[in-house]
């Protein structure tokens, strides 16, 4: 029956042109994928040493001990549990290595029990737990230059928990709250009429003042100590040197170039409104960002690291006269690529985290500096339609900042927008994006599904 | 009158939440955040620190806000003095800066005011009977001058009868308004001699400089009402009472110098109607036009209905250059069925909260409705007892309307959005008294409008009313914050609503066009906040 034979050539057409169109469907991004077995291993040793921990305690503040651990453990276990700590194969192989070529230049660190990690969190941080889990977060990977750099970072962590130094703070603190003369002091306050606000904020900047300095001198002893072990290991001590320049400057620094939101929501059939990020009137506009009451002095004082500069004071004739390294020695290309790499990481991880507007942000940055240009622009669509349907239900808040002080000056202005737009206004916006990159974004995996919401949102005005 | 008053709210409370007003709500936070886990054997340092939260508020430039205080007892230094902080937070809830200071332990904050650029706080000792003003810079430090007002024995009493003494958390007698970068104007019940009156004072923020007016001839009692200013002249509308009893007071435009403080004009506003006017907008054409109700020019204020809506420019000498009028009946009517007694079909009276006029010239009156019925629990109690001292009727108040008028002040349009009716058992006698006069007690004495607030930005392309309601549907039972916005020439509506996963949640202003939502959860002792916008 020509009829029948038709429609079943159609069918065939079409199951053919289904299949042919789905293995061309590219993925925006192929993400790391983590090992869940690794992760439960790190977890069951890290709640092992804490019921060590808690089950050798004495009877002397054994309760503010173990609500402390407990504390740490939850801080760790949350850590390895989520999807913030990296166990992808590649990623974690390379860190390990990198681990295992300064543990064997160091035989005092072997016996130790580290679990070094990368994370996926933002900020440019790197952190020792104090019971063996050691961080280096995606935030601070993505702007070190070489592994020099990196060794350094870990070293110095090494050194905090080869050094106790976690453990013997909490010790002193616990002690310190606990001592006779503290409790004295504020029985002694709680009974008193006048004045007792005064003399417990002296007593607070006090044992402040004691802890930061404390701090400061056990960052310079990491430093020393981290000097100590990378001298052998090999790698160029002058990492150190350039890394701690960069933390200087960390925090006002970009991997990519600094957003502008007109060059990517202005288009000819729905042109940028400048009032969605012109500045408006606000309280203490001219307010310096260290509007603290202190005393430069007492600011100083109540820093928890040194200086940069004075840091690198300390450890300069010691780099001159170590033996010359190397920048790279395990792998320079993967190096580069997983700070390349991280960054997409690290952007994802904020909208799994909820944070919208720092994925949005991340996103914007790649899309205009030309970088994971597939992944940003599928992003931005999806986090548009999530931002649209948030705002409906009153939720938008939740998942996006709101403009602060000390934020980067090109994302408080994309804040500022996200706090204008109207409802009406996203959808527009989402609707004109998608359209303009609709043809080339339609082989890959996810955009015509954000496509499609984009159209319909844009529908409901 | 005030037993009544309370068996009403009970019976309200069930039927129909109300949206928790500013401060309360802030209280709440302020003791949220403070819970602390207090050690059963040793002492922490949170639980020896003493703080008491003595006033806070929101910061506006105009209506819109931009910012809160917090203002409380830091510490005790001897039996007369208190340490405070003033804790500044901007619109996002960021802490912006913190200013401790020693002084009686009579202080508290009274009001405060944004004009662009500083910030004014009214300081009151209520043993010395001062009030202080201080400014804040943009830079977050205060200025090296203060203003100082020492009240005298009468005057004190008369403020305590007003100013003082009302929980004024719809804020209709706060009177500090902003004068773009330059001051604040503060309008304030003052007494003279034997006279009951106001007085207006100019605060300069840039350097001190004030001056202060206050009318005393030809009445025995004054009520101003700081319009606005425009061209250098401030605007004030005035009600001059030969006395204390008189009900057709007399109306005039006060037009006084921005510098100095010197009368300019007084125009009566008596005319082939008596006008009221509520506000003053500069418009397109470049002028000043106030508006609001209009009366029969024999009319009494505190009982006969408004005629409709009156438009007039004004110079800065105190020309009126046009008057426009628009009557319920002949106007208004066109677009509502209305009666020439200005009621509504299935409405009743319109109370007008508000007037404000948009960039594009448009002009919106926001109302809500409401109308006598019949109570049963008043009549079954009169039957009960003569002496029960309810009465046979009730006021049910009805839905939230808006009425458009165009840049030539002609009636366009009117919307009426409806909303659950709620109702308020009045006192026996009130039988007897006026529709509008109803409509006043329901604002001022009973405060039972759901009506909230109405927020424009700064350039009056945008407006927000907000109101509660309450919600019984199949989804959903409980009460809703709801809004009506203008952005860009076009209506819309939204609604909040405030019963969630949360064991409770609030709902407060915040920037024009957005609202504060704190959600609490008991079993994490958890408070979060965060801005909304209302779409």
């Amino acid at each position: 029956m020509p009829a029948t034979r038709i429609i079943l050539t159609l069918l065939l057409h079409l199951i053919i042109c289904q299949a042919v169109f789905s293995q061309q469907l590219r993925p925006v991004y192929n993400f790391q994928k983590d090992d869940t077995v690794l992760k439960r291993a790190y977890y069951e040793q890290a709640l092992q040493n804490k019921n060590k921990l808690t089950g050798s305690l004495g009877s002397n503040y054994k309760k503010d001990y173990q609500e402390i651990y407990e504390a740490r453990f939850k801080e760790v276990a949350s850590l390895l549990q989520s999807n913030r700590s990296v166990t992808d194969p590649v990623a974690h192989n390379y860190l390990q290595s990198i681990l295992k070529n300064i543990l064997d230049a160091n035989p005092e660190l072997r016996s130790k029990d580290t679990r070094l990690l990368f994370s996926r969190d933002w900020w440019p941080n790197a952190f020792s737990m104090g019971e063996g889990t050691l961080v280096v977060n995606a935030g601070l990977m993505i702007f070190l230059d070489n592994e020099a750099e990196l060794v350094f970072v870990i070293c110095h962590e090494l050194a905090h928990f080869y050094l106790d130094h976690s453990n013997k703070a909490i010790k002193k603190n616990v002690e310190t709250y606990n001592s006779v003369a503290f409790q004295n002091e504020l029985k002694r306050l709680s009974k008193q009429e006048y004045g007792a606000g005064q003399q417990l904020d002296e007593m607070i900047k006090k044992l402040e003042f004691g802890n930061r300095r404390h701090s400061r001198e056990n960052e310079t002893e990491a430093d020393r100590f981290a000097f100590m072990f990378m001298k052998n290991t090999g790698f160029d001590c002058n990492g150190i040197k350039t890394c701690l320049q960069l933390l200087d400057k960390v925090d006002d620094s970009l991997l990519y170039r600094s957003i502008d939101p007109e060059l990517t929501f202005n288009f000819s059939s729905y042109p940028f409104k400048k009032k969605w990020i012109q500045k408006e009137s606000a309280i203490f506009s001219q307010m310096s960002n260290d509007n603290s009451p202190l005393t430069k002095k007492e600011r100083d004082s109540l820093r928890t690291h040194p200086d940069c500069a004075v840091r690198i004071s300390f450890l300069e004739d010691s780099i001159l006269k170590a033996r010359q390294g190397e920048k790279f020695i395990m792998n320079k290309t993967l190096f580069l690529q997983l700070k390349k790499d991280f960054f997409v990481e690290m952007a994802e991880q904020q909208f799994k985290s909820n944070n919208l507007s720092r994925n949005l942000y991340y996103s914007l940055q790649m899309l205009q500096s030309g970088e994971n240009t597939a992944y940003a622009m599928f992003a931005i669509a999806r986090g548009l339609n999530i931002m649209h349907e948030s705002q409906k239900n009153h939720k938008l808040g939740i998942i996006t900042d709101k403009e602060t002080r000390g934020y980067p000056a090109d994302y408080n202005i994309l804040l500022r927008m996200l706090d204008r737009l109207r409802l009406e206004e996203i959808a527009n916006i989402n609707y004109n994006f998608c359209m303009q990159h609709k043809a080339e974004m339609s082989v890959y995996t996810g955009f015509n599904n954000e496509f499609n919401k984009a159209v319909n949102q844009k529908t409901q005005y | 009158m005030n037993s009544i008053k309370q068996s009403t709210k009970k019976l309200n409370t069930n039927f129909k939440q109300k949206i928790i007003h500013m401060k309360k709500p802030l209280v709440i936070i302020v003791m949220l955040l403070s819970i602390v886990t207090i050690h059963s054997q040793t002492l922490s340092i949170d639980n020896v620190r003493k703080a008491a939260l003595r006033t806070s508020d929101a910061i506006k430039e105009g209506s819109d806000v931009k910012g809160y205080y917090f203002f409380y007892v830091s510490d005790k230094i001897d039996k007369n003095t208190n340490e405070y902080t003033l804790r500044i937070l901007d619109n996002n809830l960021k802490v912006l800066k913190d200013v401790k200071f020693q002084d009686s332990k009579y202080v508290t904050i009274l009001e405060s005011s944004f004009n662009g650029t500083d910030i004014i706080f009214l300081f009151y000792d209520s043993k010395e009977k001062t009030f202080e003003y201080q400014v804040y810079g943009a830079d977050g430090n205060k200025k090296p001058f203060n203003y100082l007002r020492v009240l005298s024995k009468k005057e004190q009493k008369f403020l305590d009868a007003t100013y003082l003494s009302f929980d004024d958390e719809d804020q209709t007698l706060k009177g500090l308004y902003p004068l773009d970068g330059k001051g604040f104007i503060s309008n304030m019940p003052s007494r003279e001699d034997k006279d009951y009156t106001f007085q207006i004072d100019y605060f300069s923020t840039e350097k001190k400089k004030q001056w202060t007016y206050t009318p005393t001839e030809g009445g025995k009692k004054f009520v101003g009402d700081y319009l606005g200013y425009f061209n250098g002249v401030a605007y004030i509308e005035v009600l001059k009472f030969k006395s204390m009893t008189d009900q057709k007071p007399d109306s005039y435009i006060l037009g006084l110098d921005m510098e100095t403080g010197k009368q300019l004009f007084e125009k009566t506003t008596d005319a082939k109607y008596r006008f009221y006017p509520a506000s003053i907008s500069k418009l397109n054409d470049g002028r000043a036009y106030i508006y609001g109700e209009y009366f029969d020019v024999n009319a009494n204020i505190s009982k006969d209905k408004s005629l409709g809506f009156a438009f007039w420019g004004i110079d800065e000498k105190g020309k009126i250059l046009s008057e426009k009028y628009c009557s319920w009946d002949l106007d208004i009517g066109k677009v509502l069925n209305v009666s020439a007694k200005g009621k509504i079909d299935d409405f009743g009276y319109l109370y007008v909260h508000q007037i404000v006029q948009m960039a594009d010239g448009n002009i919106y009156a926001i109302g809500e409705g409401y109308r006598k019925v019949a109570s049963a629990l008043g009549i079954a109690s009169q039957m009960m007892s003569r002496n029960s001292g309810m009465s046979t009727i009730k006021i049910k108040i009805t839905d939230m309307a808006t009425i458009k008028f165009d840049k030539d002040f002609n009636v366009k349009e009117a919307k009426i959005y409806d909303k659950s009716s709620n109702t308020v058992e009045l006192a026996s006698g009130m039988e007897f008294v006026s529709a509008p006069l109803l409509g006043k007690l329901v604002k001022y004495t009973y405060g039972e409008f759901d009506y909230s607030y109405t927020q424009t930005n700064k350039d009056f392309t945008s407006f927000t009313v907000c109101y509660s309601d309450y919600e019984r549907g199949k989804n959903y039972k409980g009460s809703t914050f709801n809004s009506i916005s203008y952005n860009d020439g076009k209506i819309t509506t939204d609604k909040i609503k405030t019963k969630s996963d949360a064991t409770r949640s609030w709902v407060l202003p915040g920037k024009q066009g957005q609202v504060l939502v704190l959600d609490y959860y008991k079993k994490d002792k958890r408070l979060d906040t965060h801005l909304e916008k209302l779409n």
